[in-house]
């Protein structure tokens, strides 16, 4: 390995060793509130709903569990991680390493897609174990799950870089982003609901998120395919120019 | 002689006006035990962060063994090793892995990381706690993790940013007795402390800087003689305005 694979292989490791030696918090507590949403969403309530779209209820929304389950994994894991080291400014080991702002940028965005990933893989595996799930687009879904995962793990980067304190984390996460895809039709399909609220929900982006996912599953989806995934590859790339133009100026990292 | 350390009209402004180096320009030879005095806000950490890339210059040049520090920092910062004057360990790494991902950061490769661990964690008494996390060393503990840590990759300038503030007198004259043997083996020492017998014990220059430029530099007696006094701590004295503070001016021989 050159010297800048093994940069890189150890700033990515260290974003793996932290989340890894607090798993309890970080892979335990997402996966056991995923089954929750299984258990009592689907379970409980859903023997009471009919079908959506043509299947079970259950089956309805584990493809939007499965999505928040990334997102909010790669969301929170970057912001937190980065704000903590901030915090400790333990960060000023890697700042003052050779590594570029883009080596940085890549390895604190990995720590939090991959956490992401396990999440979803598990919750995948734990609903597939209670109810039958489909794959019907392979090919859309995987994309769409990786530029989701990729799309958060910037987003969490973008909020650890700008936080200053604990209390900004959580506010994201709390009052923008829990809304956002609780409101995007993780549990619900938009064309069900009343207006004015079915009208909002195609502003909230999440909504195309949660469709693309959902077609990938189960063949079905509220959405344009084709301009979801373009609309998501665009908002995913603009943030990742943002925050690499804030890591190049060193934005609330070098004094 | 070859510079180790070449700075040249060096300014930084932070954004909120403050200018907290004014045009700096030094040079450290290479092999030299340098020391940095100054009250506290004169602008000692501010340089150290700019030669580290911890702050981003305003203007001026920065040069380490000939190499850029500020635009083409790659090979400058592989010769620098900084200890910070801030216990900054990472909470979630144990002993053994702060200097192994430390080395990563710097592009060493395993084996010789491993090594080097084992060296630096037998000189600074450090084996028997290799496994056990940063956060349940004790103070004098962590200080020597901090000098192993910027040793790891080998610097060939080491930047001491007050390595024995709050330390006991053992740990103190055993760190001095370490940092010499290094200097004597051809690393060039950079040491900012507000201790003045600990600056005229270990370093060959001295530099006084002030208000964010460098006022005066020499050695111990040649500063005393350019402020015609007897002594650093006098010289000290009249730096920072406070002659009535020195023992002559106590004890009653000076008006």
């Amino acid at each position: 390995m050159t010297a800048t694979q093994v940069r890189f292989f150890t700033l990515v490791r260290r974003e793996v060793t932290r989340f890894l030696k607090i798993k309890r918090q970080t892979l335990g507590a997402p996966v056991l509130e995923t089954f929750l949403y299984i258990s009592v969403f689907g379970a409980a309530l859903g023997s009471r709903i009919d079908k959506l779209h043509g299947v079970d209820y259950v089956v309805f929304i584990v493809p939007g569990l499965i999505m928040m389950a990334w997102a909010m994994n790669a969301f929170s894991n970057n912001a937190s991680s980065i704000l903590q080291q901030k915090f400790q400014r333990s960060i000023d080991d890697q700042l003052s390493s050779p590594a570029s702002p883009l080596e940085l940028l890549l390895a604190f965005s990995l720590g939090g897609f991959l956490r992401g990933m396990i999440v979803a893989t598990i919750t995948f595996t734990a609903a597939a174990i209670l109810v039958s799930i489909p794959v019907e687009h392979v090919l859309v879904l995987l994309p769409s799950l990786f530029l989701v995962g990729f799309f958060f793990a910037q987003l969490g980067v973008l909020v650890g870089v700008r936080a200053e304190q604990f209390d900004d984390v959580s506010f994201y996460q709390t009052f923008l982003l829990t809304p956002l895809i609780f409101l995007g039709g993780v549990f619900y399909s938009a064309e069900l609901l009343p207006e004015p609220f079915r009208t909002l929900t195609y502003f909230d982006p999440v909504y195309y998120m949660i469709g693309l996912v959902r077609y990938g599953f189960l063949g079905y989806s509220d959405t344009s395919i084709g301009l979801s995934l373009l609309f998501l590859l665009a908002a995913a790339l603009m943030l990742f120019t943002l925050n690499y133009r804030l890591f190049a100026r060193g934005y609330r990292l070098r004094a | 002689m070859a510079l180790a350390l070449d700075i040249a009209d060096l300014v930084k402004r932070y954004p909120t006006g403050t200018e907290a180096l004014k045009a700096v320009s030094l040079e450290i030879g290479e092999g030299e035990f340098f020391g940095l005095l100054g009250p506290n806000g004169a602008g000692k950490s501010t340089l150290i962060h700019c030669t580290t890339g911890l702050a981003q210059p305003t203007s001026g040049e920065i040069r380490v063994f000939g190499h850029d520090a500020i635009h083409h920092y790659g090979e400058a910062r592989l010769a620098v090793g900084l200890a910070p004057q801030d216990l900054n360990l990472d909470w979630f790494l144990s002993v053994a892995e702060t200097l192994d991902y430390h080395g990563g950061y710097f592009g060493m490769p395993r084996r010789e990381r491993r090594e080097r661990a084992a060296e630096l964690l037998d000189a600074f008494s450090l084996t028997e706690k290799r496994d056990d996390r940063t956060r349940t060393l004790s103070g004098g503990m962590k200080r020597r993790l901090i000098l192993a840590r910027a040793l790891m990759h080998r610097p060939r300038l080491l930047i001491l940013d007050e390595p024995t503030a709050g330390v006991d007198v053992e740990l103190r004259l055993e760190l001095w007795q370490y940092v010499q043997r290094i200097n004597a083996e051809g690393t060039t020492i950079l040491l900012t402390t507000h201790y003045l017998e600990e600056a005229e014990r270990l370093c060959d220059r001295i530099a006084f800087i002030s208000d964010g430029q460098i006022v005066a530099q020499g050695s111990s007696r040649e500063l005393a003689d350019s402020y015609g006094v007897d002594s650093l701590e006098d010289a000290y004295l009249a730096l920072v305005g406070r002659n009535e503070l020195s023992r002559a001016h106590i004890a009653g021989d000076l008006p």
